[in-house]
Formats: C-alpha cells, structure tokens, sequence
C-alpha cells in the first residue's frame, strides 16, 4: 500500500484526543477571527496566545516550527515586502528607493495582512499535523457528509503521490530518450505533450476499472454504514465547540457593531 | 482600508452564492444528473491531473498555471455541476496537503469548472476555436470571481509572479480593484485557454467507447470542417464581449 500524503504526526495528547470535528472548528474560528476582528493586534495575539501554544499542547511543536520556517515564513515575508513597498497608502515615508517608499502606514498594513496569512496557514498546519484524514472523514460521515465526498478526499490523497512518481518517472524516460525540457520556451512548451499524454491517458485508463470494483462493493447503496471503529466525541468537544461559535459571532457582531 | 472590508463582503457573497447555486441544483435534480459512479471515480484522478499537470508546468518553467485541466475535463464530460464540485474539492484540498495559499481561490475553482461545463453544453467544446472560446470565458469568469478574493484576502498583492503588474499599476496611481482586476484580465487568458485546448487534445485522445461511459459524452463529438461564417460571428462577438469588459474597467478606474 502506498503512504498517504499526510502531514499527521501521531502522538499521545491532548489535541490528539480531542473530536476532528472540535479541531476543524477551532481552526475555522481563528482565521474567521482573525480576518473578520478589527482591532490591528488580534492576529499578532492570536498567534502567540492561541497558535504557538497550541503546538505545544499537541507536542508537535518541533515539525510545527520547521513547516513554519521552511514553507510559512518565506511565502508570508515575500508578501509582507511586497505589500510594505507597492502599497500607496498613508504619507508619513519612512525611507525612499528609486521610486518605491516605505510608509508608515503601509508597513503597518503589510504586516498585519502577513501576519493574517500566517495565522490562517499556522492553524491550518496544525490541525492537520494532529489530525488523521480518514478519521476526520469516518467522523463527518457519521455525522451525515455524503459517503461519496469521503471517498473522493481520501482517494485523492492516495492518487497524488501515486501520480507524482509517474510524472518522475515519465519525464527521467523522455530526459533519457533526449527530450528537451530546459532550453527555449518554444522547445519546452513542446515537450508538454509527450510529457502529459502518458501520464494523463494511463491514469484514466485505470478511473474504469475501479468504478467497477466501487460498484461491486456497494458504493452507491444509501443505506447506513457501520464504521469499524468509533471516533470519541465527549462533553467537552461539545462545550468547546459551542463556546468558539460564540466567540466567531461576536466578534462579527463587534465588527459590524463598530462600523 | 475600507475597500477590504467590502472586499471581503463580497467574498462572503461568492460564497452564499455557491451555496444557493448548489441547493438549487440538488432541488431541481440538475446536480444528481451529472454523477454516476464514473464521476466519483473520475474526480479524484481529475484532482491529482490538476496538482500534477501543475508541477510539470513549474518543473519546464513555463509562464502559464494550467491547475485546472482536471476540473475542465469533469465539467465537460460530466456536466456543469460535477466540474464545479471537482474544482471546488481540488482547491480544498491542494490547500490542506500541498499549499495552504491555495485554499482561498476556491469560488475561483468553482465558477471554472461551472462555466466550462455549462459551454460544453451548448456546444461549444466541439472543435478547436470553439474551444478557445470556451477558454476565453472561463477566463473572465476566473478574473472576475479571484479580484474580490486577491484584494479581500491578500490586500491585492498575492504571493504570485503576476502581482508585479499589480504593483507596477498602482504604483502609477491606479486604484486597488481596477489594478488588480486588469492584471487578472491580463493573465487568465492566456492560461486558461490554453488548459481548454490541452484538455480538448485529451478527450481526442480518448476512445468513444471509453467516452460513452460518461454522463456528457455527445459534448465533445467533434465537427469535421470548418464553417467560416461561424468563426467571423464568434470573433465579433469576442471583441464585443472584451469591449464591454474594458468599458467596465475604465468606468471603475475613473470613480
């Protein structure tokens, strides 16, 4: 069996244990939050109370910290430079190159749009890193999310890496047959097709054959299903669950309120 | 400031509009048309084309995108709905393994497979500039649903190559939507009428036996010859279309 394209780290805690359903609610709340409240500072204080800690409770702390500086810091800095140089607000300049000028208020802005990338790819991470696929999926369909949506993520999850070793190993065959895949563009736009026509025409060919066997398996009965294993959903998911509900109301309620 | 917040306002909207659109469809049985187990089986190798196709195309280092040759292709052989559910999917879940960036476009995803499903529909996925219409459309669909989403979400400058011309056009004193909505309308064109034509070069690459298993097959039958007249009204009515389109953008560009 092929490895699933996961970032899920298992570990024993408390995050771990908690409801997917909890983690996916939480992570929706605080990028909802932080987009939606109007205070400059909330995305800044929810990562460093809410996100950071978080890690540490889920002690995935170190891999946290490595995505965060390997994919997250990089995209989120590019941003934060190319908003603190293009955006024309405010007028107190700070310094000038060439015709670019850094305002006060334009660093301020960038930085808080970073920093609200950052909060929402952070969260992100993170509930990915403590939380299974499948068994976020067995939970939402237990909870009535068509069987069919199930299927289509964690199919997809297995069919990515598959596809993307073929493409290696499409493109190594052509390199080795003498295609040109680094000279003019008009040479590599060529070299698309022999490149994409093998991949694509080989995978649907498959796309038949496993409809078949689906079929055969009662993939479109609608009768309920039983899942071989339970997934815990205890008191507490449920409180925690309402009480971030609330606080995502409010704080639209507060935003509309204040403008 | 404040043309944020509309901004995201209006990216709340696209949502609720996904929301009814898709309520509705369910309701009048339009959705349920276009799925057979086919479809659920073509989905996610629809999904893995679009994530693969697209690092190919970083890997040659050309100026396109094409992420959403999958999503074209469920929309035209399976129907509208089906193509708008797989782009939909594609970016939610690019954004939750591959890319967290990702995530936000995915009304963009939506509209490109709903539009490409619905000019399959009418026909217009039957020969090769027909195509390129089809393309074209998408294409402004595309612009048109990712402004809102690029300036609600990322404050206009998004962490892709095509933000320099964002830059360049307010650093000439050009407003925030209109330079954002005249960089997409730059850029999608030419990329999404290239992911209609690959996508067409696919199905004809396709048996009809294997085709006729889907929802849609009649789509992509193609015409023999070519009917000029056809061609000289489609090109008229593509420069109306991009007339009024820059007609619009300058009336937002003057307020």
């Amino acid at each position: 069996m092929h490895e699933r394209l996961s970032f899920y780290i298992k570990r024993n805690s408390f995050l771990h244990q908690l409801n997917p359903l909890t983690k996916l609610t939480l992570t929706m709340s605080l990028v909802l939050i932080s987009f939606v409240n109007s205070w400059y500072w909330t995305p800044h204080l929810l990562l460093l109370i809410m996100v950071i800690p978080l890690s540490y409770i889920g002690r995935v702390n170190e891999p946290f910290f490595r995505t965060f500086l390997r994919l997250i810091l990089p995209a989120a800095s590019f941003l934060f430079l190319m908003q603190a140089f293009f955006q024309p607000i405010g007028d107190s300049v700070i310094f000038k190159i060439w015709f670019l000028d850094i305002t006060r208020e334009s660093l301020m802005f960038a930085f808080r749009n970073a920093m609200r990338i950052v909060v929402m790819v952070c969260s992100f991470t993170l509930f990915l890193l403590t939380t299974h696929p499948s068994e976020l999926m067995s939970d939402l369909t237990r909870r009535g999310l068509p069987g069919q949506f199930a299927y289509v993520i964690i199919s997809t999850l297995q069919i990515i890496p598959q596809m993307q070793s073929k493409a290696q190993s499409i493109i190594a065959a052509q390199r080795s047959r003498g295609l040109d895949t680094e000279s003019s563009l008009l040479r590599r736009i060529g070299s698309l097709v022999p490149l994409v026509g093998p991949l694509v025409f080989g995978s649907l060919v498959e796309v038949e054959e496993r409809a078949i066997a689906i079929e055969a398996r009662g993939f479109t009965s609608t009768h309920i299903k039983t899942s071989l294993h339970e997934i815990p959903d205890s008191n507490l998911d449920r409180v925690i669950r309402w009480i971030l509900i609330f606080l995502v109301i409010a704080s639209l309620a507060l935003r509309i309120w204040l403008s | 400031m404040s043309i944020i917040t509309q901004n995201l306002v209006y990216f709340g909207i696209a949502i609720l509009i996904i929301i009814i659109l898709l309520i509705w469809a369910y309701t009048t049985k339009r959705l349920q048309q276009d799925f057979n187990t086919l479809t659920w089986t073509l989905i996610p190798v629809a999904i893995a084309i679009n994530v693969v196709i697209g690092q190919i195309v970083v890997t040659l280092k050309l100026p396109v995108y094409l992420d959403s040759i999958g999503t074209v292709f469920v929309g035209v052989l399976c129907g509208p709905w089906a193509g708008a559910i797989t782009g939909m999917l594609a970016n939610i879940i690019w954004g939750s393994i591959i890319d967290p960036n990702a995530f936000p476009w995915f009304p963009v995803a939506f509209f490109i497979g709903l539009v490409a499903g619905f000019c399959a529909k009418g026909g217009l996925f039957k020969s090769w500039w027909k195509v390129m219409i089809t393309g074209f459309l998408v294409a402004l669909t595309a612009a048109a649903v990712s402004t809102p989403i690029a300036v609600g979400v990322y404050g206009g400058i998004t962490a892709s190559g095509s933000s320099f011309i964002t830059a360049y056009l307010l650093q000439t004193g050009q407003n925030l939507l209109p330079a954002v909505l005249i960089t997409n309308n730059l850029v999608e064109p030419f990329d999404k009428i290239s992911t209609a034509l690959l996508a067409f070069a696919i199905m004809q690459g396709l048996s009809t036996r294997f085709l006729a298993r889907f929802p849609r097959p009649q789509n992509v039958e193609v015409q023999k010859g070519v009917n000029w007249v056809q061609i000289a009204i489609a090109v008229v009515i593509v420069i109306a279309v991009l007339a009024f389109y820059i007609l619009v953008v300058v009336k937002l560009t003057s307020q």
